[in-house]
């Protein structure tokens, strides 16, 4: 099969940014040695705001399919670690947690995916199905108060890990934090690596061109099913990691401003680039916290002028952007 | 009987105020396939239009017609600095769409405040027969939002510039060949859509909080009415989707909570969107 | 566009921008600050809803705090030591109160925090002030504390300063079910507050002979009343009781009043302030009654002084209400119970808080119970004027107790 153009470049920033990224973490794993305090509290969480955000980049950047409610898994993961230590069961509540919470996001958007693409609904008909799948969430954990503490949110205690005989308080911030890096950077090296194989091609050429993708004999409903569900689990396991961390999640997680805030941190980081989407959901999450203490109206307004500027002139974002500065002059513009 | 006749009265009164509510949207993505997630702004800043109008002393008319046009106005400068570079790709027009949200939602905060905002309601009262009631306001709105659809519905069908407009939705190419210019005609169609969705927002604002998010009520529902509805059909569509949205979440009130109400109708959108796709799918 | 806001709104940002500037820059210069320990200033961390779906209370809020805080530093401060406000935005959203509540904790290492507004919020702060050891003075009339939302509630280092269901409501039914019968409708957001609320109302109603003849639950943003009002017209009810919240209050009572219903239904409601009354208008909101422990034309000695003080810092036509006072009411009775106990620390203003009673509240004398941290409150009942054209004529008053002492909060061991 003959890959479309758009992969070169892929292939040409696999290695820096294999680069940055092994950098980047080199530096977030030696953090706590140097810093203390709210830093090392918050970064976990802004880590795993930017798991959320790659869920995203491998569904929009990489297969062309955008969706608006990747809050909607991320919250139900959270009520999954405020709810497992109810469950009467012998494993420990914590990994259950990140069991089930993989397991809601993968069936559900499985189910919704395959449910949709196998009819052809495409595009952006997706996205109003997402917006509305984030609505309903959002309403449901709400409504079902015994179970959700609905409006009031719900608080999730956090975990004491044991493995063999050693056991872990995460309610320290440095347990916490090196429980949270790794599992980031392993979603992410998961993630690179199925983007850079077969199934990851075939995804590419289906946001290309889907239609001759399915004329060479693939069942891309099925490719695009795999996707979401794939995306839908990660961000899961990202919502159940945030709730422990937070130790609290309530409706308004799953809600649509939070679900298209995370379409607006990976069209900045970068849609293509995983490593973009995350550092973007880090980078905005990281102004936003400190800049609306200063100016709480101007920022949000600041953050929907750069969102629209990105999406007319830079549709790479930040990650684009600089891998074209990092390559051959000029690049001709894209068609999307 | 009684109660029949009174959730059929309530029916048609939701079902009109959403479908003057998804007007602009039926115009907009129904006529030009642009996904316009700023619809729901677009009805905000009629409210918002309205209110500010009326508290300086204009008489409400006046004012809901100046909403219109201002969010028309708003509509033009969107398309032709930003939205017409994009007619070809869908999602780019999806996003910038939503961008527009995103920062017209921000200015509407810092010129028109955070506070409470309310327009009196013009027509107060209501005619009350046997047990059900029709309140005078609402009912006036009713009555243009069905007279917007119809004529609406008489310009795309019975005059010449209307044939032209429907030429184009089906065949852009074959439209320009045709001498149509398709630039100013896809212009005109978006600033009415915008300008629809000013005047809903602006009638809508006696009945609703002002607020800077009232249109986000509205959008979500708005896309499922025209969806459901069928995507191009504005005169039918638009009536039939709202009373399939609207009327049936009246309908499964009468069974279960609101909640469960508003949940069970997203997904019989979503149904519909899965099993009758009419100008859903692409030609496959 | 900028003229639009009125001068209080823009007075008030700019103090309270001017509160999170000083709050900052003391922190970057913190090293310099610590020269004598009896200088440094106690510091507290503000969390207000400055942006997002609750702002209209969030004015009143931060206002009511920093007046109070403006008027402890002008007598000299605590243990000779001033005030400094930490102003963070919670955005009203759970999800931003853990980030700023940490922040304030961890980095800005406040003494102790102020605020948070609806239960979801103060619900998203609980864990932060029981792992960090600070104690929470929270403002909201709430649904009262229940075992399950622990640590948000039944907490001992949360303490409640707004009133609860049996302060709020109980104290009326007779009057008004001896007025307009015995019949209630109740209609409110689908939520934990308004659910609770009505549960109290239902067993206080039975024990009076009432009854409940209707019970709707409207997810919030909803825009049509229709059905609900259809519902209440045949339900024959005498009293509709009514706990929606937000722009949904706003959007029902239009369309309750467009229906001409007004004139077959009285509505009493245990939300609607000063803030909410004045965005719903003289038309819609008129003969409606109202339940609270304050309200701005309450004839208290204490109320004319404070709003004085209030309108002198705010402007002329800034609102205050419920809320906004409990926030007053907090920072003046921590500064009490921190001179009480000579020292600054979590133990000595929990423990100075307690049963600690305040005479100078704008409601006159109120005082915190022990037990459970529930503030002992008086409570009112009004009823809005027709063509009323301000706050000052907004609210006639019906009835009131000077004090009104809640049930015992239903944690797992009192005292908590």
């Amino acid at each position: 099969m003959k890959y479309p153009p758009a992969l070169s470049r892929l292939s040409f920033s696999w290695y820096s940014e294999n680069a940055v990224a092994t950098v980047i973490f080199a530096v977030l794993a030696l953090l706590p040695a140097f810093l203390s305090g709210y830093v090392i509290y918050i970064v976990p969480q802004y880590l795993l705001y930017g798991v959320l955000a790659m869920s995203l980049a491998l569904l929009w950047g990489v297969a062309g399919i955008l969706s608006f409610g990747q809050a909607a898994f991320f919250a139900l993961g959270a009520y999954a670690m405020g709810l497992a230590p109810h469950w009467t069961s012998s494993v420990d509540p914590f990994y259950l947690a990140l069991l089930v919470s993989l397991l809601i996001g993968a069936v559900l958007a499985g189910v919704v995916g395959y449910f949709l693409f196998s009819a052809g609904v495409r595009d952006v008909y997706f996205v109003l199905v997402t917006l509305a799948l984030s609505i309903m969430t959002e309403q449901i954990t709400v409504s079902q108060s015994d179970i959700t503490g609905g409006y009031n949110g719900m608080f999730i205690p956090r975990a004491q890990l044991s493995f063999g005989g050693v056991s872990l308080d995460l309610s320290a911030d440095v347990p916490m934090y090196y429980t949270i890096l790794p599992i980031v950077i392993g979603i992410y090296v998961l993630l690179r690596l199925v983007v850079a194989s077969r199934f990851g091609k075939v995804l590419v050429g289906i946001r290309e061109n889907e239609d001759r993708v399915l004329s060479l004999g693939f069942r891309t409903s099925l490719y695009k099913t795999a996707a979401f569900a794939l995306s839908g689990a990660v961000a899961g396991l990202a919502g159940a990691l945030y709730g422990t961390h937070a130790s609290f999640v309530s409706p308004s997680l799953a809600g649509v401003l939070f679900s298209t805030q995370v379409v607006v941190w990976v069209a900045i980081g970068g849609r293509e680039s995983l490593l973009g989407a995350l550092l973007g959901a880090v980078g905005v999450a990281a102004l936003s916290n400190y800049l609306t203490a200063i100016t709480p109206e101007y920022w949000q307004l600041v953050v929907g002028i750069v969102f629209v500027i990105v999406i007319m002139a830079f549709r790479g974002g930040v990650a684009g952007a600089l891998i074209r500065l990092g390559s051959r002059p000029p690049m001709e513009p894209e068609r999307g | 009987m009684q109660t029949a006749l009174s959730v059929l009265v309530d029916s048609m009164l939701i079902t009109f105020v959403f479908a003057l509510a998804a007007l602009g949207l039926a115009i907009i993505f129904g006529l030009m396939g642009v996904i316009n997630m700023g619809h729901g702004a677009m009805l905000t800043l009629g409210a918002y239009f309205t209110w500010f109008a009326t508290t300086k002393g204009v008489p409400f008319v006046a004012a809901v017609l100046l909403a219109a046009a201002g969010v028309g106005l708003i509509g033009l400068l969107l398309e032709h600095f930003i939205i017409r570079h994009f007619y070809d790709r869908p999602f780019e027009t999806l996003l910038l769409t939503w961008g527009f949200f995103l920062i017209s939602t921000e200015l509407i905060k810092i010129a028109f405040g955070t506070d409470l905002r309310t327009v009196t309601n013009p027509l107060p009262g209501a005619a009350h027969f046997g047990s059900f009631v029709l309140p005078a306001y609402q009912s006036v709105v009713a009555l243009i939002s069905l007279a917007l659809i119809v004529g609406l519905g008489v310009m795309l069908y019975r005059t010449g510039l209307g044939i032209k407009i429907r030429a184009l939705v089906q065949n852009a190419e074959v439209a320009s060949l045709l001498g149509l210019n398709v630039a100013r005609a896809y212009k005109l169609v978006f600033v009415a859509g915008s300008a629809a969705a000013g005047l809903a927002g602006a009638l809508i604002s006696p009945m609703l909080s002002v607020d800077p998010y009232i249109g986000n009520i509205f959008l979500v529902r708005s896309f499922f009415v025209v969806i459901v509805g069928g995507i191009g059909q504005v005169l039918g569509g638009t009536l039939v989707g709202s009373f399939l949205i609207g009327g049936s979440e009246t309908f499964f009130a009468l069974f279960s909570g609101q909640v469960v109400a508003q949940t069970i109708v997203f997904m019989l959108a979503i149904l519909v969107l899965r099993f009758r796709p009419a100008g859903v799918l692409r030609a496959q | 566009m900028k003229h639009l806001q009125s001068p209080a709104n823009k007075f008030s940002r700019r103090a309270v921008l001017r509160y999170a500037a000083a709050g900052s820059l003391a922190s970057l210069a913190a090293p310099a600050i610590v020269r004598a320990a009896g200088e440094r200033p106690i510091k507290v961390g503000l969390i207000s809803p400055l942006t997002g779906a609750w702002t209209v209370y969030g004015k009143a809020h931060s206002a009511g705090f920093l007046l109070a805080v403006d008027e402890i530093n002008a007598a000299g401060g605590v243990l000779g030591r001033k005030i400094e406000v930490v102003v963070a935005d919670s955005k009203t959203e759970p999800r931003i109160v853990v980030e700023q509540a940490n922040r304030l904790v961890r980095e800005e290492r406040v003494d102790f925090l102020a605020g948070t507004f609806s239960s979801a919020e103060r619900n998203a702060a609980g864990p932060v002030v029981t792992a960090a050891k600070k104690v929470l003075l929270y403002p909201t009339f709430y649904e009262g504390q229940e075992q399950k939302y622990y640590p948000g509630v039944c907490n001992p280092d949360i303490f409640m300063f707004g009133p609860e269901p049996t302060q709020q409501v109980w104290p009326h039914m007779e009057y008004m079910m001896k007025n307009f019968g015995k019949k209630f409708f109740m209609i409110g957001s689908d939520y934990v507050w308004p659910r609770v609320t009505n549960e109290f109302t239902k067993e206080k109603l039975k024990e009076l002979g009432g009854s409940v003849v209707g019970e709707l639950y409207i997810p919030f943003n909803t825009p049509q009343y229709d059905s609900a009002l259809r519902q209440i017209r045949e339900s024959k009810a005498n009293i509709i009781f009514h706990t929606l919240t937000g722009s949904d209050t706003v959007n029902f009572r239009k369309q309750f009043v467009a229906a001409g219903m007004n004139k077959d239904f009285t509505l009493w409601t245990v939300d609607d302030e000063e803030v909410v009354t004045s965005g719903l208008g003289p038309e819609v909101s008129a003969g409606a009654y109202v339940s609270f422990d304050y309200f701005m034309t309450i004839k208290n000695p204490n109320n004319g002084p404070f709003l004085e003080r209030f309108r002198a810092k705010f402007g002329k036509d800034a609102l205050m209400n419920t809320v906004g006072v409990a926030m007053y009411n907090a920072a003046h009775m921590a500064a009490l119970a921190l001179t009480k106990a000579g020292k600054v620390s979590t133990e000595a203003l929990r423990d100075g808080l307690r049963d600690l009673a305040f005479d100078k509240a704008p409601q006159g004398t109120v005082t915190m119970r022990g037990r459970d941290n529930q503030m002992v409150l008086p409570s009112y009942l009004m009823r809005v004027r027709s063509g009323w054209t301000g706050v000052n004529d907004m609210f006639e008053e019906i009835q009131h107790f000077d004090s009104v002492t809640p049930v015992d909060a239903r944690c797992k061991k009192l005292p908590l």
